[in-house]
């Protein structure tokens, strides 16, 4: 879902511009680091091919067809840095010739589909692009791509104000989530294809578990920071049915919890409180998982 | 006269027109306006057809961004729509306006004067060279596919078409991977040196300061002026 100028409001495409500046100098820099000097043409005729596919018509079935979007294959053959980079070429073409997209909102279709979109489209690939999982995960990568970038744009069109009730919201999802299944199944077909014309088109993931698993941690620490202050105050499900039917008036703590309501008592502000309180569960969760890992990871027979 | 002006002095032109668009909000059928009076008059001074540009805008933005002002709309809310509407519209426009008085790698190269990656701009040339190149092949594949196939339409998924187009877009790949090495060779072959060179000397003249203060008077200077009398 492309942008267009107007939609967003001034702090969303002003802050998602200067976030997306970097991030694409970055990737320029990795990507011709990476390669040799020699891929600038291939990085561009890459790019008008991901454009020309994006005109073909896969047939579903019941008279409609899908097309590709291509973060995820782009990631799969020239790995997450010049795919990043080609994406990105591909949005400035779509939005400065095409009008498709905005300018001003270029920083945030980058940062949903160049960037967030494709690295989410890699790491299904990067996590179990060898052996036996190979296929559900590069299916896996193609679905995640489009969904991403697709919650984001959404996201960022309600942090503007935009008007959509959540019939609109709802209907919007599900057709999300068909797209998505759809870039799964087509990306894993062109990838099929593509390894049996010529296997080295295709990167071997070199898997670097630990930098992965580092990154996913970086994005729940963001996550519980960022997401706490903008999450809904109102009552869950069992909150709200036990206020109903009386339950809660009769409710007592039996113990004092250091984190009651999910707050650190100690700090002022209510927004650091429970990002507080979020960082110290999720710390705790983490020493909890690798202490009892390395318990039952025990030999026997010691 | 303006596809004379320098790029960088229609860049930033456009981009404070942007800016101001985006954030206009009061009083914002007026500013409305009067930038589409300002993008009519340097159409029709650049001698671009206004209709075919304006018709051309329309096909482009309004069938996403309709939908969205139908639901604010609905939901009670005009002036939202308006807005919607006016602002996609208008800066689709500017940016036409933009591409049609500014050929693309001159444009590319003020961009780089203004600090783009000079990386990424090359990418971006190479795509839109070989977009239509490509593109072509693509087409030729798609005309010989459906030559070539049945005139049964089966209703339910077709996994032999499904792949089909699978391995057609699986050959244009390796088409299109093995084209750029022979463009990379041929390059090189004629004295490549990693960055594009343009015939024009690119000077910040006094003509472009000009039309740069006018554009910001006209458009900024306007909209503090109709937010502040009307």
């Amino acid at each position: 879902m492309h942008i267009p100028d107007g939609f967003l409001a001034t702090p969303v495409w002003a802050a998602l511009d200067v976030a997306a500046a970097p991030a694409v100098g970055y990737l320029a820099r990795r990507a011709q680091r990476g390669l040799e000097p020699a891929k600038v043409p291939l990085l561009g005729v890459m790019g008008a091919f991901v454009f020309a596919a994006q005109m073909i018509n896969f047939p579903v079935g019941l008279g409609t067809s899908g097309h590709l979007v291509g973060a995820a294959l782009l990631a799969y053959t020239l790995g997450p840095a010049a795919a990043g980079v080609v994406l990105t070429a591909i949005l400035t073409v779509q939005a400065l010739v095409f009008q498709d997209g905005g300018v001003l909102a270029l920083g945030a279709n980058v940062i949903n589909m160049a960037i967030a979109g494709m690295l989410a489209g890699y790491l299904p690939f990067h996590l179990w692009g060898t052996g036996r999982w190979r296929r559900p995960a590069i299916f896996f990568g193609g679905f995640l791509s489009v969904l991403a970038s697709a919650t984001l744009a959404l996201g960022e069109l309600l942090l503007s104000g935009v008007v959509m009730p959540a019939a609109v919201l709802g209907v919007s999802f599900g057709l999300f989530a068909v797209s998505a299944a759809l870039e799964g199944a087509i990306t894993l077909a062109i990838l099929q294809a593509l390894a049996s014309i010529n296997p080295d088109f295709i990167r071997k993931p070199q898997l670097n578990r630990g930098r992965a698993l580092a990154w996913v941690g970086l994005a729940a620490i963001l996550l519980v920071v960022v997401g706490v202050a903008v999450a809904s105050t109102h009552p869950d499900g069992i909150w709200k049915l036990a206020g109903e039917t009386g339950i809660a008036l009769h409710a007592k703590a039996l113990l004092a919890a250091p984190l009651a309501d999910y707050q650190l008592g100690l700090l002022q502000s209510v927004w650091l409180r429970k990002a507080g309180a979020g960082l110290a569960g999720l710390a705790l969760i983490y020493g909890a998982c690798m202490v009892g890992g390395r318990l039952l990871a025990r030999p026997r027979g010691t | 006269m303006i596809h004379r002006r320098d790029a960088r002095a229609k860049t930033i032109a456009v981009l404070v027109f942007l800016i101001a668009l985006a954030t206009a909000r009061r009083n914002f059928l007026a500013v409305g306006l009067w930038y589409f009076a300002i993008l009519v008059a340097v159409t029709i001074a650049a001698r671009l057809p206004i209709l075919a540009a304006l018709a051309r805008v329309a096909v482009v933005v309004l069938p996403f961004t309709l939908v969205f002002a139908a639901i604010s709309l609905a939901a009670g809310e005009p002036l939202a729509a308006i807005t919607l509407v006016g602002k996609s519209y208008l800066s689709a426009l500017a940016v036409l306006v933009l591409l049609s008085t500014t050929p693309l790698p001159e444009l590319l190269h003020g961009l780089e004067h203004l600090g783009v990656p000079r990386y990424l701009l090359m990418v971006v040339q190479f795509l839109y060279r070989y977009l239509f190149v490509i593109s072509g092949e693509a087409q030729h594949m798609r005309a010989a596919a459906r030559a070539k196939s049945g005139s049964l339409k089966r209703v339910f998924f077709d996994r032999s078409k499904f792949g089909a187009a699978a391995g057609a877009m699986g050959v244009l790949f390796a088409r299109s991977y093995a084209h750029a090495e022979g463009i990379h060779q041929a390059m090189l072959a004629r004295g490549f040196q990693d960055r594009f060179r343009t015939l024009s000397r690119h000077a910040f003249r006094g003509g472009d300061a000009a039309f740069l203060m006018t554009a910001v008077l006209l458009l900024a200077g306007a909209r503090v002026a109709i937010e502040a009398w009307i």
